[in-house]
Formats: C-alpha cells, structure tokens, sequence
C-alpha cells in the first residue's frame, strides 16, 4: 500500500532531551516498568472481538445483546439503528458498543440525546452499569468542554445550543427514541441531519409505524443513499410494491439495523440437548392399546383421549372409564366399559415408569422436573419413585402461591425429582435444574416451551437436558414424528409457529391435529393429513424467514 | 495479556509512592495515601487549597481495595479491569511515568564502564474501520549502533538504579539520541511498509463506496446540499481513512555493563 498515512510521535525525543538537560525528576525503574506494564495490558491486540466486557465484569449482557453489539461494531462500522422490542435492553446494547469505541480509543467527544424523562436514568445507567462518566448538561455547562453530555433532543436544538454542538466534532452520537425522527421536514431531523460525527446510534422500538419512508428517514441519517435518494425510494416502495422489491429492501434494511423480538430472545446461552427415548409397551399393554384402538363403541375423540391416557398411566385411562362408566351406569353397553376397568387393573407397572426409573437413576444427584398431562400419572409416578427410593414432589397449577413457593423450596434443598402436570405459568423458576422428562407430549405446543421455559431461562448456566418419553406404535409416534420432529418445535420456534398459524388461518395446532384425528378413517389415512399439514407450515416457515426487518 | 497479578501491581504502585499498606488478607488490602498521592486520586483540591491556607497539613485518607471478586460484600472498592480506579491509576501510570534516566547495578569487579542505550517503547495504532494495537520495546547502543527488540524482556532480569553506582563510569554516545531515534523510528517504518494492510484497503473499498452512495443520494440537488454533502463526506473520512500511528509510550537513556549485550 502506498497511500498509508503514519504520524509518527514527534515530540518524545525533544522532551527526553530537554529533561536530561534541565535535571529534572525521571521516573523510577519500578515506575517505568509499571508504565510499560499498563500499557501492555491496556492494549488492543486484534481488529475483531468485543473487549468492553473485560471492562464490566460485573455486568452480564444477554447473549443476543452481545451479540447486537459485535454486529455493530463488526459489520455495521458503527453507525446503526437498534430495534429490539420494548425491554430487551437496548440502552444496554449501545452501552456496549458506546464502551467498546471508548476503550478503543476511537470515541472522546459524544453526545446523547434522550427525550428529558429519561436523561437521569441514562446517566446513572452508563455511570453504573459502564463506568462511562456521563452527566446531564445543565445551564451554563459548555458543550465543548464536557466529553460525555446527556441531554433531552428539545434542549440541544434549542439557540443558543443548537449553534454550538453543531460546531463540535462528535465521535459518537446515541438517539433514543429515534423514531421522534422519522418525519424529515421535523426540526429534529434536520438538526440531527447536520450533527457531524463518525458512529452513531439510533435506538427505537418501533423503526416503521405507518409508512416505509420513515425508514428510509432513519437510514438517511446513517448511511445516506444507502435505500438510494428520496424520489427514487419513493417511486419504488412507497406505493404498492413488488414481493421482490420489499425482499430487496429488507435485505437493505437488515445491514443497518439490529433487531430482536423477545421471542428470539428468551434462549440464555445455555444449549437444549433433546433426546427422545422410545418405549416398547409390554405384550399385555400392547394388547390392550390395540383392542381400546379397534373399540368402535366410544366417539372418535373420546377414544383419542383414552389412547392417550394409557400411554401414559393405567391410571390416568381407569380415571376416565370411571367417569364415563358413572355417566352411562344406566345404559347397557357399561358391561364392555366394565370389561376395560377390569382389564386395566391387571396390567403391569407401565412401560413409561419403568423408563423413568431408569432415567432418573442415570442421572444420578441431579435434580429432574417430570412433566406429565395427568393428575392421576402424577400420583401413580410420585408412589412409583418412592417405592424405588426416590423422594419427589408434586407440583401443579392449583397449588396456591405460598405451597407452590414451599413446593419450589423443598424440591431444591430437599427432594430429586419434581413433577408436575402444568408448567402452571408463571411464579416458578427452576432453573437451578436442568433435567426435564416430557413424560407425556403436550399436543399444544406452547404448552411445550412454556415447560421447558421453566428451567431453560436467564440465569440457566448449565446446558439443558430434555428427554421426550413417547411409545411406539401409539398416537405418541404419530405425534412425535409428524409434529414435533418436522417442525423442530423442541428448538424453541414455537413463537413463529404461532405467527404462522394466524396467516394460515387456522387454529391453534392442538385443535387442529385433534381434528384430523376425529375425521380420519384409517391411521394411514391419519397419517397423510398430518404430513400436510405439517408441510404447509414448513412451507410457510421458509417464506417467513428473511420476512423481517432488520438483523436477528 | 490480562491483569493476572491486580495484587503485586497495585502494591508495587503505591509502595513505590511510598505509601503504607495497612492490612492484606486474601484479595483485600488498605493503604494509607500519602498527601502526594491523596492529591492524585481522591480528586478533592479544595479541601487541600483549604489546608494548605489555614496552615494546616491535611489528612491524607485510606483506600480499602477489594481484588477478589467473592469478597465484595467488604467494606472497600472492588477493583478489576475495567474499574475507574484502576483506570485512574493507569492513566496516571502513563502520564507521569514517560522518562527516566537510569544505570544498572551490580555489575561485576573488572568492568566498571557503563554504555549509554536508548530504550524506547513504542505503540504503533492501526486505524481503519476497526482498530489495533502493537507494542514494541526497542533498545540502540548509543556507541556502535546495535540494536535490540524486547528490551524491557532484558532489563526486567536486572537491578537498575537512578544514580550512577560508585566505582563506575559512563561512556559518552557516540551517536546523538535523537538521531538513534530516527533510526529506531526508521526501522518502524519499514516494519510497517513490510506488512500486508489488508484491512487499510478494506477501509478504503467502504470509504469509497460509501462517497458513492452518497453522491448518489444528493444527485438530483447537489448544489442546495453542498454543505450538508461536504460535512458527510467529512464524517466518512474520519470514519474511514486508514492511519497508522506511531506513539512513545516511554522511553530514556540506559547505562548497562557491556556483558550485558
């Protein structure tokens, strides 16, 4: 290269020599080397990496805000607009990318512009959480001298102010709440417009509200004729455009802005290891599925709801006999719900609990949370633990808050094995474990990552361990491999499921495969509408990807 | 390199401003300021312009430092890495501590001559869309010329003093420092005109992408945007334009034995 532009250091040998001179007091040799020393470990060895969080031991970033950050610094040089959703962090974000400039030593001069409610916060925050020695500008304070000013956007553009930072050289420049800037013929914008700096932040929730020229506003701060000049931008996005276009644009958009929705987010670093263990039923359990499965008496979806049971306790299939047996004790056709109850009783211990057994003894002194549909399988698992010296607790949506806090309580310090029949929400964090038995497979998704949100959250260190427990030749094959294989809904997808659903308009996907059950003849016949639905949402999955503004 | 030994630097610091530490158990210690060192740290002047006008000597205060992060429920500050403390003291560290003039002990019976060097730590920057650093301590013989890199490597196995010890002499430099320093600074730049900058042409490829974009976006009314048009183009250079920056972290004249080269 030719063209490199060095300065070199020109004044240390004329000072050296004018101290050597004039006798003045040098530096001792324990000083010198502690110099050096510092100097050495104050260095930046390498283009690429985040070196502000060495800086913050104490602040832990979430792993989507650090990532944001690097892609800032990394990718976008910079100069970008942060748009998570509301409460994911993004001050925490331009803190980070703020810092690293700072550390870097590319960042002096730097302004921040907040709306007035929230410059203290702002301060306290980098103050705190960054060690970067914000303050507030109050009257009489001079724009020049002050390195690190916080102040409200109506303030600085205001005269006198407005004169003065104009003149200053900004490294950096931070706007929250940027979408105050979206109308380019606003004061606002144009101050900013003219502001001279070399990184800057745009920080806003919502980037487009109504129309596409608003953003095409926001990345003209930025990166000017990034999304072209005004008319041509106009001519093409504004009015109705193209699939291809808007494809094209949001390509454009996405190397200028960072975005998360708190669906995204919600992973800690943390990895799910999901493992699924088949079960062979027993011949005498295998023999009884079968008959429940030819029994022509009960409705399509009543038996549904038994297959189901006895896939997962003989217990939980005996509870709805029962119940259907009270119902219909006038009728003449309890003889053949007679007739099931007395063969239920003469199964063995299910194939499922023994898996369990087996499973929980594996893992050894670690903690297990067991989930399972029914209250009846709760009970039966609870004594079926103990009889192998295991010590549970039972744990479910019902309980009041104060047992399920003593429940919570006593499964960490106390009990191995915790299960429960509903995730139950919110108000329990268990993520002091990180074992967790899908005894049964929900069939409404959600239901699923709300379960294993439980343990697999913020503040989770370890990895997470799930095991899906399903029985061969059962509707639990069915489910497993058409459903939750296909669609990867173990990986946390889930939330873009749901959107998927809504554009597909149907309904949730429980409703939906419980339909295809009660309409379907044969298994076969089953099988088929299950694999089309599954495909049309894969389908729709592939479209809707990229289908978002901004970087993920 | 990372702070490995927060400990033994910050002891070696305030011993050597000859301040007292007071009490150390694992990962926390306090030390007693001395008023020099009050002075520089604890950013209180009016209270020292106070005393200094009711003739008073003023009370130089203690700081209680915690190193070991289990420790923080302490009464002290948890100094790490990036604390403004510790910052504070570095900064401080480079101010103050450019050059120094010193001459090696202990030297052995028969030799007493002492061969001036100039020793120079150098920290080049490179400046494009990202940057980096690199250190280098480099030594020339003021008498024959020769020249050494890692020199603080070296010095660091010696005891060096700030006088002259007795019985010992110094040879005058043939060469002058601040020529030595052209040649120091010489071997640099070559240094640098050796390397591949990659990234420096990577910096210039988005420079000059980005001056397109930009013409492109005031094309159609260049001339009533020419100040808006010329202050980006300026944003972007300073954004972009490559430097590589030479900077004396410190640096002085050394006595060293001739055995010792």
């Amino acid at each position: 290269m030719n063209q490199l532009d060095i300065k070199y250091d020109n004044n240390f040998i004329e000072n050296l020599n004018l101290k050597l001179k004039k006798e003045t007091p040098l530096s001792s040799w324990e000083l010198f080397k502690l110099a050096y020393d510092a100097e050495m470990f104050t260095l930046t060895p390498n283009f690429d990496g985040l070196i502000a969080v060495n800086h913050l031991p104490h602040l832990k970033p979430l792993p989507h805000q650090i990532k944001a950050a690097k892609q800032v610094v990394e990718n976008m040089n910079g100069r970008a607009i942060l748009a998570d959703e509301v409460g994911l962090g993004k001050t925490i974000e331009a803190g980070l990318i703020l810092k690293e400039y700072m550390v870097r030593g590319l960042a002096k001069k730097i302004l921040i512009l907040v709306p007035a409610s929230l410059v203290n916060q702002w301060v306290k925050e980098l103050n705190e959480k960054f060690y970067i020695p914000a303050i507030a500008y109050r009257k009489n304070y001079s724009w020049e001298h002050c390195d690190v000013i916080i102040a409200s956007l109506d303030t600085a553009k205001r005269e006198p102010h407005q004169e003065d930072i104009l003149q200053i050289d900004y490294d950096f420049i931070i706007i929250d709440e940027a979408h105050k800037l979206k109308n380019h013929r606003t004061k606002n914008y144009s101050f900013v417009k003219q502001l001279k700096k070399k990184y800057c932040l745009l920080l806003t929730a919502t980037p487009i509200q109504n129309k596409l020229i608003e953003i095409f506003n926001l990345v003209s701060i930025l990166k000017p004729g990034h999304l072209g000049n005004y008319e041509s931008f106009k001519k093409k996005y504004d009015k109705q455009s193209n699939h291809t276009d808007k494809q094209y644009l949001k390509q454009l958009i996405q190397k200028v802005m960072v975005r998360h929705t708190r669906e995204q987010t919600t992973m800690s670093s943390s990895k799910r290891k999901i493992k699924t263990v088949w079960i062979n039923f027993s011949p005498e359990e295998q023999a009884f599925y079968s008959k429940l499965d030819k029994d022509t008496y009960s409705s399509p979806l009543v038996k549904l709801t038994l297959l189901r049971e006895i896939c997962s306790s003989r217990e939980a299939c005996f509870m709805s006999f029962k119940k259907i047996m009270e119902k219909q004790n006038q009728e003449n056709n309890s003889n053949l719900v007679h007739n099931f109850i007395i063969e239920i009783e003469q199964l063995p211990h299910h194939a499922k609990a023994k898996k369990v057994i087996d499973l929980v003894q594996k893992i050894g002194d670690e903690k297990v949370i067991i989930f399972t549909e029914y209250r009846a399988t709760q009970y039966y698992l609870q004594w079926y633990l103990q009889q192998h010296g295991i010590s549970s607790v039972p744990f479910r949506g019902g309980f009041k808050t104060g047992k399920k806090d003593w429940m919570q309580k006593i499964f960490k310090d106390h009990a191995q094995v915790l299960i429960a029949t509903e995730a139950a929400g919110e108000g329990i964090n268990l993520q002091f474990a990180n074992h967790l038995i899908n005894y049964d497979l929900p069939w409404n998704p959600m239901r699923l990552e709300q379960r294993i949100g439980r343990i697999h959250r913020y503040g989770q260190e370890k990895d997470v361990y799930i095991y899906n427990l399903a029985i061969l030749n059962t509707v639990e094959e069915h489910i497993m491999k058409t459903l939750y294989d296909k669609l990867n809904l173990f990986e946390g997808v889930i939330g873009k499921i749901d959107d998927i659903l809504a554009e597909l308009k149907l309904n949730n996907l429980e409703t939906e495969v419980k339909n295809i059950y009660r309409q379907s003849e044969t298994s076969g016949e089953m099988k088929i509408k299950l694999d089309n639905l599954t495909s049309i949402i894969q389908g729709q999955t592939l479209s809707e990807s990229g289908d978002q503004y901004g970087t993920v | 390199m990372a702070l490995s030994n927060l400990n033994q630097f910050l002891k070696t610091f305030f011993t050597t401003h000859e301040c007292r530490i007071l009490s150390r158990e694992e990962g926390v210690f306090t030390v007693q300021l001395t008023e020099e060192m009050d002075k520089a740290l604890m950013n209180r002047p009016f209270y020292w312009h106070y005393m200094k006008k009711m003739g008073k000597t003023g009370d130089p205060m203690q700081l209680t430092f915690i190193t070991n992060s289990e420790k923080r429920e302490y009464k002290g500050e948890w100094i790490h890495f990036g604390s403004p403390r510790l910052q504070q003291i570095i900064h401080h560290l480079k101010e103050k501590e450019r050059y120094t003039k010193l001459y090696q002990k202990d030297i052995s019976a028969q030799n007493k001559a002492l061969y001036p060097w100039l020793v120079t730590n150098i920290k080049i920057s490179y400046i494009g869309k990202q940057m980096k650093e690199e250190l280098f301590s480099i030594g020339l013989n003021l008498v024959n010329g020769m020249m050494r890199t890692k020199m603080m490597d070296l010095l660091k196995n010696i005891s060096l003093q700030m006088t002259i010890p007795d019985y010992c002499y110094s040879i005058s430099p043939i060469i002058m420092p601040k020529s030595g320093y052209k040649r120091i600074e010489n071997v640099l730049k070559q240094y640098i005109q050796d390397q591949n900058h990659q990234w420096a042409e990577e910096s210039l490829r988005t420079l000059d992408s980005e001056l397109k974009l930009l013409h492109h976006f005031y094309k159609d009314n260049q001339d009533e945007n020419e100040e808006q048009l010329l202050k980006e183009e300026m944003d972007l250079k300073n954004r972009y334009q490559p430097t590589i920056k030479l900077q004396v972290v410190n640096g002085g004249i050394f006595y060293l034995s001739k055995s010792l080269t």
